[in-house]
């Protein structure tokens, strides 16, 4: 179960940050990935929020700042990743 | 030499790595996809690309809210178009600064098009919404709202030739007065009703300015899935992600048409196309076509057909079957709305296709880039996308039911301005079928061109002929001297400018129908000498002598105003060779060649262009 989730999550973070999958980690930062701007941001938040069928708080977007911590969040609503 | 071979590998390898990230979103056109190729193609080294001018195209986009996702459609879908987009997304709601201050980046960028997507919203003051109820002159709203975007529009258009696409207003779903929405002096939907058609009347005549039906767009997709509140909160996106590609269709539709890639034909099969079943084996009392199902979805589709066919677009057969079966069906059955009167060309035998695709593009002279083909039969379309991939190739669904919808979403047959001549296009392509008929049996040339009863008006350019004239100054390609291509703003300058030049226009008909307008010759006058800047003819008409006709009347008339020279000009291109002779074969002598350009002059004292004997001309 855990797995697939992770994987859906990589498919997006992969297309919208253009990122090879394999090298996706829980530490890669805002920060560090350069395609990681503020429209990038929203799409992802879009993009994972229709995916997974959850919404998420403003403030918890506002705070994302790494892949963990996008997982972090989705953990907070009850997905299993 | 090596650096030349290399530029080369250079410019394949981008190209090849273009087209693979095309086919991502044409396999799986998702939102996830566009993003992320849109992205990918931004960091291809495009610029090394050999772009021929007419395949590119600068798109502005102005709005009101966050417009970028938007820019990311129409630059892919213009790609798909086989267009080369450049495009520049304003800063958020800097669409009014853009537009007063002329040293903006908006006109620094010279768009070819520029989007104006603005929300009534932020037109109106905040409060209208709430206090909606309570207002008593609703009207004076309206006409607020139309004077800011006139004053605004005004200012663009003086600024600028780009064509400009303005969205209209959708009509909010909700309305405060509930039921009573058009029983209320002022309903809240009314409003926006009504401000629709202020907005599209004061553009109504507009050749510049095109009033995008967003309201109509809304409607089709649905309008409760045309916003998403997260988004539209969150970052002020007014479009969702499913109404984006949506949208942006109706922008390209605009598009399409300015860079001509209107497709003009339409290439049908027979069987579970026209009616449901196969003619050959059911024969004419066993297809389905009718009022019942399923035969009146093919009787609806058919009158889709005849809809765009009034409108100027050709209707074509290509099938595979015996003659004779199919043309009694569609000769003789009782619910067919198409008859053979309806059809440019028909090819039905048992040929490739692909052949007869060829052929037929050839007998009416049309470019495969302006077909559309349709087919029920799956490998017969993929050998048609294989072999011709100029030919638009419909995907049908399985299910006639959904026909007509299929062909209603096509938004390939656009054109900027509608002419008489496309109205009745399809019937001139049919009186061009029987002129060959008679051409067979009629074996010297003057005694057809004499039994045709060829009519002839030449008349100087007016309100009526100057759209059609636009367009032929702008597609004519084969008979054409200079192929100068001039914009409706231009050729406009130029018919004030009485004393500079001189817009001809011919318009021919025989007994067999009327073809419209099909010459055009653009004249720069001075005292002594009028020099032919423009000679165009419409391949309809080529080999009718017609052209002898338009320059005997252009000399008489330059003799009358004491011209004593005529000087013809000539451009080479790879498609007019069918104009090389054409001076010396009406008595011009050659003077000296300036570059690319041949000039060759005709002395009005000593010579003259006679009129063809058998042609009655009128002049109005």
């Amino acid at each position: 179960m855990s797995s697939s989730a992770d994987e859906k999550l990589k498919d997006i973070l992969a297309k919208v940050l253009l990122l090879d999958e394999s090298k996706i980690s829980d530490g890669m930062s805002r920060k560090g990935v350069k395609e990681w701007d503020s429209m990038a941001h929203l799409m992802l938040v879009s993009e994972i929020e229709s995916a997974f069928e959850v919404t998420m708080d403003d403030d918890d977007i506002m705070e994302i700042q790494t892949v963990g911590d996008i997982k972090k969040t989705l953990k907070k609503l009850g997905i299993t990743i | 030499m090596d650096s030349k071979e290399a530029s080369q590998k250079q410019r394949e390898l981008i190209s090849s790595q273009l087209e693979q990230l095309l086919d991502q979103v044409r396999k799986e056109p998702t939102h996830l996809n566009y993003w992320n190729v849109h992205k990918r193609i931004q960091k291809l080294d495009l610029d090394a690309l050999k772009v021929q001018d007419e395949k590119r195209i600068r798109v502005a986009l102005l709005s009101s809210f966050t417009i970028d996702p938007l820019s990311i459609y129409i630059d892919i879908k213009s790609r798909l178009a086989q267009l080369h987009p450049e495009i520049y997304v304003a800063s958020f709601n800097q669409y009014q600064q853009e537009i007063l201050d002329e040293n903006s980046r908006l006109y620094a960028f010279k768009p070819d098009v520029i989007i104006l997507a603005v929300q009534a919203d932020v037109l109106l003051n905040e409060n209208v919404y709430s206090e909606f109820v309570k207002l008593s002159d609703v009207g004076q709203y309206q006409t607020e709202i139309i004077n800011r975007f006139q004053a605004l529009l005004s200012t663009l258009t003086a600024r600028t030739n780009a064509l400009v696409l303005v969205n209209n207003f959708m009509v909010p779903s909700f309305t405060p007065f509930g039921i009573l929405d058009n029983k209320a002096d002022s309903g809240f939907r009314s409003f926006f009703y009504g401000l629709n058609e202020r907005l599209a009347d004061v553009y109504k005549k507009s050749r510049q300015v095109y009033v995008v039906d967003l309201e109509a767009a809304a409607s089709k997709h649905g309008k409760s899935r045309c916003l998403d509140p997260k988004l539209y909160y969150r970052g002020s996106f007014v479009f969702s992600e499913s109404f984006l590609p949506v949208i942006a269709d109706e922008y390209m539709g605009y598009i399409k048409a300015l860079k001509n890639l209107t497709r003009k034909c339409i290439v049908l099969d027979l069987d579970n196309v026209m009616w449901g079943g196969i003619i050959g084996e059911e024969g004419i009392e066993g297809i389905q076509l009718g009022n019942d199902s399923p035969g009146n979805a093919y009787k609806d589709f058919q009158r889709v057909l005849l809809s765009y066919y009034n409108r100027g677009v050709l209707l074509v057969i290509n099938s595979k079957n015996n003659p004779e079966d199919a043309l009694k069906a569609i000769r003789e059955h009782p619910h067919m709305l198409l008859r053979e009167k309806h059809f440019a060309a028909i090819r039905i035998n048992w040929q490739n296709k692909v052949q007869n695709m060829i052929e037929l593009a050839k007998q009416i002279n049309i470019g495969l880039d302006s077909i559309v083909f349709v087919d029920d039969n799956p490998r017969e379309r993929e050998q048609m996308k294989q072999s011709l991939p100029q030919v638009l190739v419909v995907d049908m669904p399985s299910s006639p039911f959904l026909y007509r919808q299929t062909l209603e979403n096509l938004n390939d047959f656009n054109v900027l301005s509608l002419t008489e001549e496309d109205k009745k296009r399809g019937e001139m392509y049919h009186a061009r079928k029987k002129r060959e008929e008679l051409r067979e049996s009629i074996s010297s040339l003057e005694d057809f061109l004499k039994s045709l009863e060829i009519k002839a008006v030449i008349k100087k350019a007016d309100e009526f002929s100057l759209p059609r004239i636009v367009r032929m100054v702008n597609k004519t390609n084969q008979f054409n001297l200079t192929t100068r291509r001039y914009t409706d703003a231009e050729i406009r300058k130029m018919k004030e400018a009485k004393n500079e030049f001189e817009i001809y226009g011919l318009q021919v008909s025989d007994k067999f129908g009327d073809e419209g307008i099909v010459g055009v010759a653009i004249i720069r006058k001075e005292p002594k000498m009028w020099t032919l800047d423009s000679f165009l003819l419409s391949c309809r008409v080529i080999g009718r002598k017609v052209e002898t006709a338009f320059l005997a009347k252009i000399t008489a008339d330059a003799k009358e105003q004491g011209v004593s020279r005529l000087v013809g000009e000539y451009i080479p291109t790879p498609k007019n060779a069918p104009v090389k002779n054409f001076y010396s074969s009406h008595d011009f002598k050659e003077l000296a060649q300036e570059g690319n350009l041949y000039r060759w002059k005709l002395d009005l004292i000593k010579f003259t262009v006679e009129m063809p004997e058998w042609m009655e001309v009128k002049n109005e």
